[in-house]
C-alpha cells in the first residue's frame, strides 16, 4: 500500500460511493469514520517505515506515478495527514446534527483528497490545478440542486479561476529567477504575479467580499468548511513556496507586504464584523480576519514560524466546525440568521447559542479558549517588530469581541420569562459539547499539541530548521 | 504547594456537594460537609503564614518558553490577605446561609466553595499569564451564573455589557505586557516598564466600573445576599490585586493627573450614591466603586500596598454589611467596627492607605473616603427588609452571628498581623479628618432632605445622563455602521468586481512604490 493510494485515492473513492447512499445518516457516519480511521493510521503508522506486527510486516510506501507525475507523502506529513484527516472527521460526524445534505459528506471527502494531493504532487505547482479543481467541486455543496447560483458563488469561483494562471506563470517565472538571480526586472514581476495570485486565493482584501455573499445565501455548514478547508491548504501551498525560494523569504519587500496584507485583513475583519447584523456575515468576517492572522504569522522571519502557523490552523479548525455547525442548527429553527431573527434564542437553545459564542470568543484570542496560545505566541513575537502592527490587530480582535458581545446579547435580550428549555437534539448536543470541551482543553493544554507539532517543521526544508 | 492544597480543598468540597446532591439529595448532613470544606480551607490559609512566601510554578505554553510562559501562583505579603478574606467570606457565606430561604439548595454552596477556590487563585496569580487565565474563568462562570439569575432584556443587556468591559480589561492587561515585554522583554509583574503600568491600572479600573465610570453589575439577581455577595466581593478582588502588584513608582506618567481626576470623581459618585442607596443590597454596586476608586487612587499615588487594603476592606467590611439578613442590635453594633476598618486611623486595617504622593487631590479624597464611612454608619444602623434574629431556632441564633463576627475579627485582625500593610499609623491626620467628617454627614443625614434615600426619579435621571454619555458613542457607532455598509454594498453590487480590481490595481501599485 503506498500513502498517495491510503490518503488521496481511498477517500476519494470512499466519497464517490457515499454519493451512491441515500441516508445521510449512514453518509454521516461512513465519512466520519474513514477520516477518522485515516487520521489514526497517519498518527500511529509512519510513512516509509517496515513495521512489524508478529511475522506481519507492514511498510507504507511514500510515493506513487500518476501521468508522469508524482504524489508523494513523507514520514513528516504523517501528523500533517493526521490533523487533516482528524478535523474532517469532525465536520462529517457534524452533517448529521447540522441537518446538511448527504452529498456534503461525499464531496466533502473528495475534496480533502484532492487538497490532500494539492500537498502530495510533483512538481509543486501542480498544486494550483489541484486546488481550482477542489475550488469547482465545491459549487455544487453551496448551491442546492436545481437552483440557479447565487452572486457570491458567482464570485467566488471567479476569484479561485484568476488565481490558477497568476500561480503557474509565476511559476514558470521563478524558474527563470532561479536561473539568473540578478535579473531584477524578472524578480518584481515574478513576485507581483505570485503576489496576485495568492492574494485570489487567501482572499485578500479587497478581494474577500464573496465570503460574507457566500455565508448569507449559502449553507453556513457547508460555507464554513469552505472556508476551513481552501486556506488551510493555500497555507501549506504558500509556505511550500517561502521554503523554496531563498530570495522571496528573505525579500524585505515580500514579506512586508504579506504583513501590511495580513494586517490589513485583521483589521479590517474585525471592525467589519463589529457592523454586521447577520451571523453568517460575522462569521465570514471572522474567518477573514483569521487568514490575515494566518498571513502575519507567515511573515515572522523566525523558526517558530512553522510551529505556530499550526497552532493557528488545529484550533481554527475546530473553532469554524462548532460555529458553522451552531450557525446550521440556528438557521433551521428561525430561517434567516439576521439578529431580529435569532433575538431570544438562549432560552430555547442554549447549547448552540453558547457553543457559538465560546467559538466566538475562541477567535477572538479569549484566554481559556482554543485560540488563545496561538494569539498569545504570535503577539509576542511581534512585540519585537512594531507596536504599531500589535496596535492594528488589537483593533480587529476588538472588532470581533465586540461582535461576539452584540452576538451574545442578541441571543439572551428578551422579555420572555419562560424557563430555559433544550430543543437540541442529542446528537448536537454531544457534537457541540465535544467541540467546545475540545475549545477549552486545546486552551488550558496546549502542550497537548505538542506530539503533532514536533515533526512539522521538517516538511519544510528551509523554513523551520 | 500549600497554595493549592487551601484552593484544592474549595474545589474538592465544592464537588463533594455536587455528588451529594446527585447521590443523597435528601441527606441532612450537606450543610456541614460545606462548612467543614469551607472551614478546613480557610484554616489552611492561615497556615501560609509559617511559610511565607510560597510560590508554585506550573508548565504554561510550549511554544512561548523564551519568554517565560508558566503560569506562577505566589503567596506572599500582597496576596496574602486577599486569600484570607477570600476564605474568610466564603466561610461566613455558608455560616450565615442558615437564615435564608435558598439554604436548602447546596448547589449555590458548591457554587461559592469553586469561587472561593477560584479567588484564590486569581489573587494569588503572579504573572500577566496567570491572572489572564483566572481573571477569564471567573469572569466565563459570573457571565453564565448572571445570565441563569436574571430575567427582562434590560437586565440582560447589563449583564453582557457588565461582561464585555471585563473582557476589555483583560485586553488592557495583555496589551501593558505587550508594552512590557517589546520594552523589557519581560512577562512579569516585578520588572513591568513605566508604559505598561499605567495599562494595568486601565485594566484594574475598567474591570471595576471605575474607569470610565459605569456601573457593571445588575443589581435585579436573584441571587443577592450569599451567593450574589460572593460574585461580586471575589471578582473584585481578583481585580485589585492587579493594583498590589504594580511595582512602586512606575506609575510616574504624564496620564497619571488624568486618571487620578477620573478616578476621583469614580469615588465621589460612588461615596455620594452609596450614602443615599435606598438600602445596603441597592446600594453595593455603589460601595464596589467607592472603595475600588479608593485603591486605585491609592495605587496612583505610588502605594500600591494601599490598594490592598481597601481591597480588604472591601470584602471583609462590605462582606459583613451584606451578609447581614437578621436584625440583632448588638451585631448592628459590633458591625460598626467596620466604620473604623475604613477610617484609616492608626493600626485599624486601612492603616497604609494613604501613604503615597496625593498632592493636591487630599481634600477630595477625605470627602470621598468620609462619604462611604458615612454611607456604611448609615446601612449599618439601619437595616432594612432584615428579619429579626430572635424570631430565629436557637442553633441558627449561633450559627449566624459567627458567620458576621469571623468577618470583623479578620478586619481587626489584618491591622496587625500577616502582610505589608499591617501595624501600621499612616496618615492619622488624614484619617482624624476624614472621621469627623463622617460623624457630620451621619449627624447630617438624619436631619437634611438631601442626604435621604434616593427616590427612584433621581437614580433614573443620574442614570440617564451616563446613559446620554454612552448613547453618544453608540452614535458614532450606528455612523461607522453605515460608513461600513456603503462600502460593502458598493463591493458586493453589481459593479463590485470592477471596484474590487481597481482597489487592487491601487494596492499593487502602492505596494511597489513603497517596496523599492
Amino acid at each position: 500500500m503506498s500513502a498517495p493510494i491510503l490518503w488521496i485515492a481511498l477517500p476519494f473513492l470512499t466519497g464517490a460511493l457515499i454519493m451512491l447512499l441515500s441516508s445521510e445518516r449512514f453518509s454521516a457516519w461512513i465519512g466520519g469514520t474513514v477520516s477518522a480511521i485515516l487520521a489514526l493510521i497517519a498518527l500511529l503508522i509512519p510513512i516509509d517505515t517496515a513495521l512489524l506486527l508478529g511475522s506481519l510486516s507492514i511498510k507504507i510506501s511514500p510515493a506513487v506515478q500518476f501521468f508522469g507525475r508524482s504524489f508523494e507523502l513523507n514520514t513528516a506529513d504523517g501528523s500533517l495527514l493526521a490533523i487533516i484527516y482528524g478535523l474532517a472527521a469532525l465536520w462529517f460526524f457534524g452533517t448529521e446534527a447540522s441537518g446538511t445534505a448527504n452529498r456534503f459528506v461525499s464531496i466533502g471527502l473528495m475534496i480533502v483528497a484532492l487538497l490532500t494531493a494539492s500537498i502530495a504532487v510533483e512538481p509543486f505547482l501542480y498544486a494550483a490545478l489541484l486546488l481550482e479543481i477542489a475550488a469547482m467541486l465545491v459549487i455544487p455543496l453551496l448551491v442546492p440542486p436545481y437552483q440557479k447560483a447565487g452572486r457570491g458563488v458567482v464570485r467566488f469561483l471567479i476569484y479561485q479561476t484568476l488565481a490558477m494562471p497568476f500561480i503557474l506563470f509565476s511559476g514558470w517565472m521563478l524558474t527563470g529567477v532561479e536561473a539568473s538571480p540578478s535579473d531584477l526586472g524578472t524578480t518584481l514581476q515574478s513576485g507581483i504575479m505570485l503576489s496576485l495570485g495568492f492574494a485570489f486565493l487567501f482572499a485578500i482584501f479587497p478581494l474577500y467580499n464573496w465570503i460574507p455573499m457566500l455565508m448569507e445565501e449559502a449553507s453556513p455548514y457547508a460555507t464554513g468548511f469552505l472556508l476551513w478547508a481552501l486556506p488551510t491548504f493555500t497555507t501549506i501551498f504558500a509556505l511550500g513556496f517561502l521554503d523554496r525560494y531563498t530570495w522571496l523569504r528573505n525579500s524585505p519587500q515580500f514579506v512586508g507586504s504579506i504583513q501590511f496584507a495580513g494586517l490589513f485583513m485583521v483589521a479590517s475583519g474585525g471592525i467589519f464584523a463589529a457592523l454586521q447584523r447577520h451571523l453568517g456575515r460575522i462569521l465570514g468576517y471572522a474567518a477573514i480576519a483569521q487568514a490575515g492572522l494566518l498571513l502575519l504569522v507567515m511573515s515572522l522571519q523566525n523558526l517558530e514560524m512553522v510551529n505556530l502557523v499550526f497552532l493557528t490552523l488545529i484550533p481554527r479548525g475546530l473553532e469554524l466546525t462548532i460555529w458553522a455547525l451552531a450557525l446550521s442548527i440556528l438557521k433551521r429553527q428561525a430561517n434567516s440568521l439576521q439578529f431580529s431573527d435569532v433575538q431570544g434564542l438562549a432560552r430555547k437553545y442554549p447549547i448552540t447559542t453558547a457553543a457559538l459564542v465560546f467559538a466566538h470568543l475562541s477567535i477572538t484570542g479569549f484566554p481559556l479558549l482554543a485560540g488563545f496560545p496561538s494569539r498569545l505566541a504570535l503577539w509576542q513575537s511581534l512585540t519585537n517588530d512594531s507596536l504599531v502592527t500589535l496596535f492594528w490587530i488589537f483593533v480587529g480582535m476588538f472588532g470581533l469581541l465586540m461582535s461576539a458581545m452584540r452576538t451574545l446579547a442578541v441571543f439572551v435580550m428578551t422579555d420572555d420569562e419562560s424557563a430555559w428549555e433544550l430543543n437540541e437534539s442529542w446528537t448536537q448536543i454531544l457534537m457541540l459539547a465535544i467541540g467546545v470541551s475540545g475549545l477549552f482543553i486545546l486552551g488550558m493544554f496546549p502542550q497537548i499539541l505538542q506530539p503533532l507539532l514536533t515533526n512539522l517543521p521538517s516538511l519544510f526544508e528551509h523554513l523551520g530548521q | 504547594m500549600l497554595i493549592l492544597i487551601s484552593c484544592g480543598l474549595f474545589f474538592v468540597t465544592s464537588l463533594a456537594l455536587v455528588g451529594l446532591r446527585i447521590l443523597r439529595p435528601e441527606a441532612r448532613y450537606t450543610w456541614l460537609v460545606a462548612i467543614g470544606g469551607a472551614m478546613f480551607g480557610f484554616v489552611s490559609v492561615f497556615l501560609w503564614l509559617v511559610q511565607l512566601p510560597l510560590n508554585i510554578r506550573l508548565p504554561g505554553i510550549p511554544t512561548l518558553d523564551a519568554l517565560n510562559s508558566t503560569l506562577v501562583f505566589t503567596a506572599d505579603g500582597i496576596s496574602f490577605p486577599f486569600a484570607l478574606c477570600i476564605a474568610a467570606l466564603t466561610l461566613s457565606i455558608l455560616l450565615t446561609a442558615v437564615t435564608q430561604p435558598v439554604y436548602v439548595n447546596s448547589l449555590i454552596w458548591a457554587g461559592t466553595l469553586a469561587l472561593g477556590g477560584a479567588g484564590i487563585l486569581a489573587v494569588t496569580s503572579n504573572n500577566p499569564l496567570t491572572l489572564l487565565l483566572m481573571w477569564s474563568a471567573l469572569d466565563l462562570t459570573e457571565l453564565v451564573i448572571n445570565l441563569r439569575s436574571v430575567n427582562g432584556a434590560s437586565n440582560n443587556e447589563r449583564v453582557v455589557i457588565s461582561f464585555s468591559t471585563r473582557a476589555l480589561g483583560i485586553g488592557f492587561l495583555l496589551w501593558g505586557s505587550m508594552v512590557s515585554i517589546s520594552e523589557a522583554n519581560t512577562f512579569e509583574f516585578q520588572s513591568m516598564s513605566a508604559r505598561a503600568g499605567i495599562f494595568l491600572v486601565i485594566a484594574a479600573g475598567l474591570r471595576l466600573g471605575v474607569l470610565p465610570l459605569h456601573l457593571p453589575y445588575s443589581s435585579e439577581s436573584n441571587l443577592r445576599r450569599g451567593f450574589g455577595t460572593a460574585v461580586r466581593l471575589i471578582s473584585s478582588a481578583s481585580s485589585l490585586i492587579l493594583l498590589g502588584r504594580i511595582p512602586v513608582g512606575i506609575l510616574s506618567s504624564n496620564l497619571t493627573p488624568f486618571l487620578m481626576i477620573l478616578t476621583l470623581i469614580a469615588a465621589l459618585y460612588g461615596g455620594w450614591t452609596w450614602l443615599r442607596a435606598p438600602d445596603e443590597l441597592n446600594g453595593r454596586p455603589h460601595w464596589v466603586i467607592g472603595i475600588a476608586s479608593l485603591a486605585i487612587l491609592s495605587a496612583l499615588s505610588g502605594n500600591p500596598v494601599g490598594a490592598i487594603a481597601w481591597g480588604c476592606a472591601l470584602i471583609l467590611v462590605g462582606g459583613a454589611l451584606f451578609l447581614a439578613s437578621a436584625q440583632n442590635i448588638w451585631l448592628n453594633r459590633i458591625m460598626l467596627i467596620g466604620a473604623f476598618s475604613i477610617s484609616a486611623l492608626p493600626f485599624s486595617l486601612t492603616a497604609s492607605v494613604w501613604t503615597g504622593s496625593l498632592g493636591f487631590f487630599i481634600p477630595f479624597v477625605i470627602l470621598a473616603q468620609a462619604l462611604m464611612m458615612a454611607g456604611f454608619v448609615r446601612h449599618a444602623l439601619r437595616p432594612a427588609n432584615r428579619d429579626a434574629l430572635d424570631e430565629q431556632p436557637a442553633w441558627m441564633q449561633a450559627v449566624y452571628p459567627s458567620g458576621i463576627i469571623l468577618l470583623i475579627l479578620i478586619q481587626v485582625l489584618l491591622g496587625f498581623i500577616g502582610w505589608d500593610g499591617a501595624s501600621q499609623i499612616g496618615a492619622w491626620l488624614q484619617a482624624i479628618i476624614a472621621s469627623f467628617l463622617t460623624f457630620g454627614l451621619v449627624w447630617a443625614s438624619r436631619r437634611f432632605r438631601i442626604f435621604n434615600p434616593v427616590r427612584a426619579h433621581w437614580v433614573s435621571s443620574t442614570e440617564s445622563r451616563l446613559a446620554n454619555l454612552y448613547q453618544g458613542l453608540w452614535s458614532i457607532y450606528r455612523l461607522l455602521g453605515r460608513t461600513s455598509q456603503i462600502i460593502t454594498q458598493t463591493l458586493e453590487g453589481e459593479g463590485g468586481i470592477m471596484w474590487t480590481l481597481l482597489f487592487l490595481v491601487l494596492f499593487v501599485s502602492l505596494i511597489t512604490q513603497v517596496g523599492p
